[in-house]
């Protein structure tokens, strides 16, 4: 008995050797988009959070890995000519985009303020009661604001954020809705002293990772094992709320 | 001769019955035993966790100053003394999967809240017990691992439409606000699937009625003359005047029995 377990053993063991002299001759593109503060552009982005945890998941595989930065209207013009083989943090707009098959986080929406006007919980959405919020036109809102009676007046121009934060600063709107206000409200962005912003808890959106369809089916399911057993061991969630 | 072998044979089955069945019965209730126990000290690291945000108010709320206290490990540490404290016995220990998730929501919920907890120009930060509460209770639903922590309250107390009681919920409260008491349900569901559900009734704590309770609880209202009280609290609610004898809600904790094992 103990003898066929060393067999199967060995037999096993054979096979992880074989393929991974296999994936050590698998060249993989990854693209990035700017997802502060996952990933920053702003400054050396293998500085930031979400590199650092992709990398060092990917490490084992000895792929031979290529980082490139992408402005997001670009990268999925990369993404499905399959001149990167994953794209990340992406929301999911697209059922058609192949992705991981877990959340690499979550964003939670919310309303940023011009400081002395801030309201901190937004469960008491009486107090938007004649507020005029800035909304952006091209995503969905969370039904705490749309059912609440606020006056909302669409965002315009090719920047949603930076026009939110200036209309905010002189006054023309209360607040503006943003669906990732981690993005605007850290203390890496100049614009911080500006605004201050809170989050409609309860409403979060999963973020995910996305594979091109060129990816070989077997590449793409070592990655995505891969991926769910370091999510298993720890969530990049929690390394990120850990992170120095 | 015959008769008394077909006897024989027909106790020793009965026999085998009995103890095979007194052995599933035992087995089950220490299953029972065990889960009610995680479900019970899963309810108390959660209410720990309201306690120490509810004691530290004035740190959370300090326009600058360290507040590392607040954040990752040392903050489970200050959660596990507050424990201690409130009931007298050490924290349990770690030893599944719903307490691990429970401790690691807390660092991550708290760690969303860093940019407004060192907001230097922010006096209010709106992080009290309650919205506290919620945020890891949403912060659990995206784990997807089958585990669901709710405070909760009859629908007519609820200020949070996010938080009202679902059916199981209300009818469980509607047994024992008389006269509380935990109750356990192991046949229940949960998002259509079988699971174990306990609803841990909870005193109303004086530090509810900051917000809950009557003008004179209002903190915005100390040291001013009694014709300036508001009867709207911090949070911008209006108050509903119950006193410490009200019903103080629930703690409401679900998990699938799948993620059981």
């Amino acid at each position: 008995m103990q003898s066929v377990n060393l067999v199967q053993k060995v037999i096993v063991f054979i096979i992880i050797c074989l393929f991974s002299c296999e994936a050590a001759s698998q060249s993989i593109k990854i693209g990035f988009t700017d997802y502060p503060p996952h990933i920053s552009f702003d400054e050396d982005y293998k500085k930031s959070p979400l590199y650092q945890y992709i990398n060092k998941m990917l490490s084992p595989l000895n792929f031979e890995i290529k980082y490139v930065k992408l402005p997001r209207e670009r990268a999925f013009i990369e993404l499905s000519r399959g001149r990167v083989d994953m794209l990340m943090p992406i929301p999911l707009e697209n059922n058609e985009v192949k992705i991981l098959s877990l959340p690499i986080f979550h964003s939670i929406p919310g309303l940023c303020f011009k400081k002395e006007n801030f309201i901190p919980i937004l469960s008491a959405t009486h107090r938007f009661d004649n507020l005029t919020i800035g909304v952006p036109t091209s995503i969905p809102l969370v039904s705490a604001l749309t059912d609440s009676k606020a006056r909302l007046i669409p965002l315009k121009g090719e920047n949603v954020t930076s026009r939110g934060i200036e209309l905010t600063q002189r006054g023309r709107v209360d607040a503006f809705y943003h669906p990732s206000p981690i993005k605007v409200y850290h203390r890496k962005n100049p614009l911080y002293k500006e605004v201050a912003c809170s989050y409609f808890h309860g409403y979060s959106t999963p973020i995910y990772i996305a594979v091109a369809k060129t990816l070989p089916k077997e590449v793409f399911d070592l990655i995505n094992s891969t991926y769910e057993e370091a999510i298993s061991k720890q969530s990049y969630e929690y390394y990120f709320a850990n992170r120095k | 001769m015959k008769l008394k072998k077909i006897q024989e044979s027909f106790y020793n089955k009965l026999f085998l019955l009995i103890v095979t069945s007194f052995f599933m019965c035992f087995q089950a209730n220490a299953e029972n035993t065990k889960v009610k126990n995680i479900i019970n000290d899963i309810t108390q690291m959660y209410m720990s966790s309201m306690t120490y945000i509810f004691k530290n108010q004035p740190l959370i709320n300090q326009r600058s100053g360290d507040k590392s206290a607040l954040l990752g490990e040392r903050f489970i540490d200050n959660i596990k003394k507050t424990y201690q404290i409130k009931y007298g016995e050490e924290f349990p220990q770690v030893d599944h999967f719903a307490k691990e998730m429970l401790l690691q929501a807390m660092i991550e919920v708290m760690d969303d809240n860093k940019e407004l907890l060192y907001d230097n120009e922010i006096s209010f930060k709106g992080i009290i017990p309650a919205t506290f509460a919620f945020q890891l209770s949403a912060k659990l639903a995206t784990k997807g691992i089958g585990l669901k922590i709710k405070f909760t309250r009859t629908e007519d107390g609820i200020r949070n439409k996010l938080n009202r009681p679902d059916s199981w919920e209300s009818s469980v409260m509607k047994k024992i606000i008389k006269t509380p008491k935990i109750y356990y349900d192991e046949n229940a569901l949960l998002h259509g699937k079988p699971a174990i559900r306990q609803f841990t009734p909870l005193p109303m704590a004086h530090f509810c009625l900051g917000c809950h309770g009557k003008p004179e609880n209002n903190i915005l209202n100390s040291g001013k003359e009694k014709s300036q009280w508001t009867n709207i609290d911090i949070t911008g609610f209006e108050m509903e005047n119950w006193t410490i004898d009200d019903f103080g809600g629930g703690v409401s904790i679900s998990i699938e029995k799948s993620a059981l094992k």
